[in-house]
């Protein structure tokens, strides 16, 4: 028999039982759609991470923390925040000289320092009452590190200090995303509370009174101070980071010095030892004068993390090396895409199990066909031996049936796991734009995945119909012909 | 030229053995038309299949035309059935779902012609047996005469060297029984096919050329 009848021949055999041969491909329809559903899934989310480390050249950076040991065992974006925080006993500063030493590393090309994390309550629009949650990264922007896109306005310089560049994001919560160049010259207003002390910008913090009491430091605590920033521009950022806005890191330090006034009693002890040495009574509480305290929080504690640029993305190795050796964390894309990659394994073990499950009862239930199928039709198996079919051609036929029902299951499951993609697409835009998943890609169906899953199952038809195929095969022509 | 040489065929019944053939020696001419008759159980069946390549001896030689059967395996045997046997069988054994003329197409299906020479040789063979008009029918569309001659045609299909039919008018009346006998009478004396029939009936019996008697698996 050639290949075509073969076919032929499955195909009219199957459409003789249509509700079994309908029920039967359901089965592997339904588990074939949950490995199909997983893997298009994890392969769009990882597609859509991947574009996003692209476009931000990030596999040509590498990202230093002061903490050696902070992240091992991952969970250290490209972009780590925390500043200020305890740093553990190993940990490193990453001050100005540390990124000397850093940007003279051989094939850095550049670094800047990052500062993320100031301290804030929230964030709004000028004249608006709507509150974002603060996202703010600050970085040095005269360095080639980042080639920060930038859809409308223009970028910051490294002098610019009360500006801002907004995410995407804000565009979208303040209703500019049609007309983005109208938020341009806007401002943005940072609210913090910072008890009885502030930023080194904008107003002193007020001087306590000689009797300042619980009540006037709670007054303190609950008094709002409002930051305010220039918009000259707006990211063109991806979905995954369209919430974080840029600033200067030069202001950023202003931002993080603390500024508090502090009692200074050196003149009331000297006046109060003068008064004792000359035994004369002097009332010396009013020689208590207050002192204006500075507390620069990146000169005390460093940078939240430095970013150094490669002159060639094969040399991140080598640089992270160096980076480590001279004590440092370390963290470059490759380490995000590794750790990426365990949890997308993670979780694509756990789902590649349940879908094989199913698929596993579906091979059963192909199974169960193809032996009802022999036993129906032992008759016809002896005759078609009369007719000189070998024993191969009696074992093709029916290992052709069973490949038809998994084939046909994959197509199925692929037509409606496409249509559940297009469908989920649909939702997900519509009532969760705010969510920071790329939707445009949220399922994807490569090549590799269509040819692999209709391989796959037509796979699974052909050993589940194994058995049933060389049973059939084995049946003796004389005793089948007489089969009742 | 069919030849069997002491051919035996034993089977095994709660531990006796009963001699479906012993020892048959027979020698059938090229162009025969032979009716082999006997009681139920008496060995016909068995000595068609063995001469048919369905089923073979215990012990013994069957050659046709100087090939040797006994040692031949599933493909060669296969292929013997396919180009030289026709099987006529008692119960038609048609596929149910399939046209006539996709019935008739069956063994040259297996002979892996072209589908279109398959159509225009299944369309010739249906002719032959009178059923030009019934190409599109299916089985259950027809006559029970009808179907055993669409098994004919089927028999026919690959231009064999001897047609075996097994009780061929057993499901018949007389007059059905009495064309099936002359289309087989037919084909013997135009096409020069071998015709072996086995038979109950006497009438059919009676228009072969030869005729032999089984009883107990010896030839009488």
């Amino acid at each position: 028999m050639r290949f075509l009848d073969y076919i032929r021949s499955a195909f009219k055999n199957l459409s003789r039982q249509k509700s079994r041969t309908f029920l039967t491909v359901s089965a592997i329809t339904v588990g074939s759609l949950s490995v199909i559903l997983m893997v298009s899934l994890l392969t769009g989310i990882r597609t859509s991470l991947m574009d996003l480390l692209i476009s931000m050249d990030a596999f040509s950076l590498v990202t230093v923390t002061p903490d050696p040991d902070a992240l091992e065992g991952g969970g250290g974006g490209l972009i780590t925040s925390g500043n200020g925080g305890p740093l553990s006993s190993d940990a490193k500063k990453l001050d100005d000289a540390a990124l000397a030493t850093l940007r003279a590393l051989p094939n850095v090309v550049d670094a800047t320092p990052i500062g993320s994390g100031i301290w804030m309550e929230a964030m709004r629009l000028e004249n608006e009452t709507k509150k974002m949650w603060p996202s703010l990264i600050a970085y040095e922007p005269e360095t080639k590190v980042f080639q920060m896109p930038i859809q409308t306005g223009r970028k910051l310089t490294s002098l610019d200090m009360d500006k801002i560049v907004v995410g995407s994001r804000f565009l979208k919560t303040y209703g500019y995303t049609d007309h983005p160049q109208d938020i341009l010259g806007k401002k943005v207003v940072f609210i913090m509370k910072m008890g009885g002390s502030a930023p080194d910008w904008g107003e002193l913090p007020e001087k306590p009174p000689t009797n300042a009491d619980k009540e006037w430091w709670d007054a303190q605590n609950d008094k709002e101070r409002l930051i305010t920033a220039e918009i000259i521009g707006v990211a063109e950022n991806s979905a995954f980071d369209d919430n974080q806005n840029y600033i200067n890191i030069a202001w950023a330090q202003r931002l993080m010095t603390q500024v508090r006034w502090e009692w200074d009693d050196s003149a009331r002890k000297a006046c109060e030892e003068q008064s004792q040495r000359e035994r004369r009574p002097v009332d010396c509480a009013s020689q208590n004068t207050l002192t204006l305290m500075k507390d620069d929080q990146y000169t005390k504690n460093g940078y939240g993390s430095i970013i150094l640029k490669a002159d060639n993305p094969d040399n991140l190795k080598t640089i992270s090396a160096a980076v480590a050796a001279k004590g440092y964390g370390v963290s470059t894309a490759e380490d995000m895409v590794e750790e990426m990659n365990k949890v997308f394994l993670g979780i694509g073990t756990v789902l590649g199990i349940i879908g094989g499950i199913a698929l596993f009862v579906a091979a059963i239930g192909i199974i169960n066909t193809m032996v009802m199928a022999t036993y129906e039709r032992i008759r016809e198996i002896g005759v078609m031996r009369a007719c000189g079919a070998t024993r191969a051609t009696i074992r093709h036929l029916f290992t052709f049936e069973a490949a038809m029902l998994g084939f046909w299951g994959g197509v199925f499951g692929l037509l409606l796991s496409i249509l559940i993609g297009k469908i989920g697409t649909k939702i997900v835009d519509r009532y969760a734009t705010d969510i920071p998943i790329p939707i445009d890609q949220i399922a994807q169906f490569p090549w590799w995945l269509v040819t692999g899953v209709l391989a796959f199952t037509t796979l699974i038809g052909v050993l589940s119909g194994l058995y049933p195929a060389v049973r059939a095969a084995r049946l003796n022509p004389v005793d089948a012909l007489r089969y009742e | 030229m069919i030849e069997l040489k002491n051919v035996s065929k034993v089977y095994e019944l709660g531990g006796e053995k009963i001699y479906a053939l012993n020892r048959v020696n027979l020698t059938i001419a090229d162009g025969d038309f032979l009716a082999i008759t006997g009681p139920s159980g008496s060995g016909k069946s068995t000595l068609a299949n063995i001469i048919g390549g369905l089923d073979t001896p215990d012990s013994g030689d069957v050659t046709v035309d100087d090939q040797s059967l006994a040692e031949a395996h599933d493909r060669a045997l296969s292929h013997y059935r396919n180009k030289m046997v026709g099987f006529v069988f008692q119960n038609f054994n048609l596929q149910p779902n399939y046209t006539a003329l996709e019935n008739v197409m069956v063994p040259l299906t297996f002979a892996k012609m072209d589908l279109a020479d398959r159509k225009k040789r299944a369309t010739e063979c249906l002719k032959i047996v009178g059923l030009g008009d019934r190409m599109k029918h299916r089985p259950g569309e027809l006559s029970g005469g009808q179907r055993q001659r669409v098994c004919i045609a089927r028999a026919l299909a690959n231009n064999p060297k001897m047609i075996i039919a097994d009780e061929p008018t057993g499901n018949l009346d007389t007059k059905k029984s009495a064309e099936i006998v002359s289309i087989l009478k037919d084909l013997n004396r135009k096409l020069g096919v071998t015709i072996i029939v086995i038979t109950h009936d006497p009438r059919v019996a009676g228009e072969a050329k030869k005729k032999l008697t089984i009883t107990d698996g010896k030839i009488r």
